[in-house]
């Protein structure tokens, strides 16, 4: 599976540029993006009905990319214990959101509202045509808080119909 | 169309002293040329040049009409442009960098119908024009192939090693431009973009949606691709892919016929993402 995600568009062309390195050719993606790519991380998914999870769908249409974060919050402490993504997209989009489930574990839920798309495609070296992909995984990790969030706030009607249905 | 009706009516030049003798000027008239920058460059420059002087003294460019000439008042906007300026191409007569002929409005202007020259590349005819088709989304099968080829049997460059370099350059971009169109007008996912953007709402290549049912579905279906094992369940996804390509290229021609370009641009997402979808069960098989 997670094999499957590697071996998307790019595959072997990102390979061969990989192996030219540090060649000066500099429409390659960065190492890092390619580092991510071939070592996924974090790729998965949580139980999107699990109260403690919250899950992020973002998309941009026009390059035919879909991004989803999950996270996994500590009640108590509010922090981010776990997180998770799937990205059908390019190289940069699946890096950008592979960074982001990085950068949020272990942190408090506002402390990771305030991460950039800036920081995420600095530190991808994203070239400009491929900003919008770090605009993105911000978007998820936002539409992850706020999907938990919003779990929290409206008590959840499952358990009680289950006990409706059981009595 | 009128620009037209005015071009092959009356003698502009005759309608043009008719009007000046009862105008009353509200506004300043200044009388512009036209010129295609490349006829200087020609080595016909000169002889072109006096025939241009003597025929456009009292030829008027009209850049903008707010109406329609009249003995009592005829008002002219006209761009006062010096020589070397070129006019906005859709307002502009075309000539011929050989012989300076008039393009005729009949055949797109790409090539001189007196001489068989190749022309310079205008930006302004679309790639409809090019192929003889109005801004419409549906196109027979065929229509576009013939008018290619046709075409192509022109502006090549390989057909055009007799002929000047500076033709051969042209006929290179004029080639280049055709493919383009070609191509663009054959998929009819790049038609309705192509259309969207002549109509002044270009696709957003940075647009960012959350809505989750689209998206969802997206998810699913891309999730099912990347999963399936053996080319039937691959080839039983795609079938229903291209059912569904088909039904949103409806719904965009009906968007488009009904000027909805909101929904015109919600069927092209959802085209965009059902096309990418099919490029990886491709790439699969």
């Amino acid at each position: 599976m997670l094999r499957h995600i590697a071996t998307t568009s790019l595959g072997v062309r990102l390979r061969c540029s990989a192996a030219a390195g540090g060649s000066g050719l500099h429409r390659m993606y960065h190492e890092r993006v390619v580092d991510h790519y071939d070592n996924p991380r974090n790729v998965g998914s949580f139980d999107k009905n699990d109260p403690n999870v919250g899950t992020g769908l973002v998309g941009a249409p026009a390059c035919g990319d879909v991004m989803k974060l999950q996270i996994r919050v500590d009640e108590e402490s509010g922090k981010i214990v776990d997180a998770c993504f799937k990205t059908f997209g390019c190289g940069s989009a699946i890096a950008s959101s592979s960074v982001a489930t990085e950068w949020v574990k272990g942190k408090p839920m506002e402390e990771v509202l305030t991460i950039k798309n800036t920081e995420i495609a600095k530190h991808l070296s994203l070239p400009p045509v491929k900003l919008h992909c770090s605009m993105l995984a911000e978007d998820a990790i936002k539409a992850a808080v706020k999907d938990y969030e919003a779990k929290r706030s409206k008590p959840s009607a499952t358990p009680l119909e289950a006990k409706a249905a059981d009595a | 169309m009128w620009m037209k009706k005015l071009h092959h009516s009356t003698r502009i030049s005759a309608i043009v002293s008719r009007a000046f003798n009862s105008l009353d000027l509200t506004s300043s008239v200044s009388i512009s040329t036209l010129h295609d920058s490349a006829i200087f460059s020609s080595p016909l420059s000169s002889l072109s040049l006096s025939r241009l002087r003597r025929r456009s003294a009292p030829t008027l460019l009209l850049s903008n009409l707010t109406s329609i000439l009249s003995r009592e008042n005829a008002i002219f906007f006209v761009k006062d442009e010096s020589p070397f300026s070129s006019l906005s191409e859709s307002s502009a007569k075309l000539y011929c960098w050989n012989c300076a002929t008039e393009a005729d409005d009949a055949t797109p202007f790409l090539f001189c119908q007196a001489c068989r020259s190749v022309q310079q590349v205008n930006q302004s005819i679309d790639y409809f024009q090019i192929f003889g088709l109005g801004r419409k989304y549906s196109i027979e099968d065929g229509e576009l192939e013939k008018k290619y080829k046709d075409w192509q049997k022109i502006l090549h460059p390989d057909l055009v090693h007799s002929k000047t370099q500076r033709e051969r350059e042209y006929a290179a971009e004029q080639s280049a431009r055709v493919i383009d169109a070609y191509r663009t007008l054959a998929d009819p996912l790049s038609r309705a973009i192509y259309i969207m953007k002549l109509e002044g709402m270009p696709v957003d290549e940075e647009e960012r949606i959350t809505g989750p049912e689209l998206l969802a579905e997206i998810m699913e279906l891309r999730e099912a691709v990347d999963e399936a094992e053996d080319a039937q369940t691959l080839n039983q996804i795609q079938a229903e892919l291209q059912e569904k390509l088909r039904n949103w290229s409806k719904s965009f021609e009906d968007a488009y016929l009904r000027k909805n370009f909101e929904d015109g641009l919600a069927s092209i997402r959802r085209m965009t993402y059902y096309k990418r979808a099919n490029e990886e069960i491709v790439k699969k098989l």
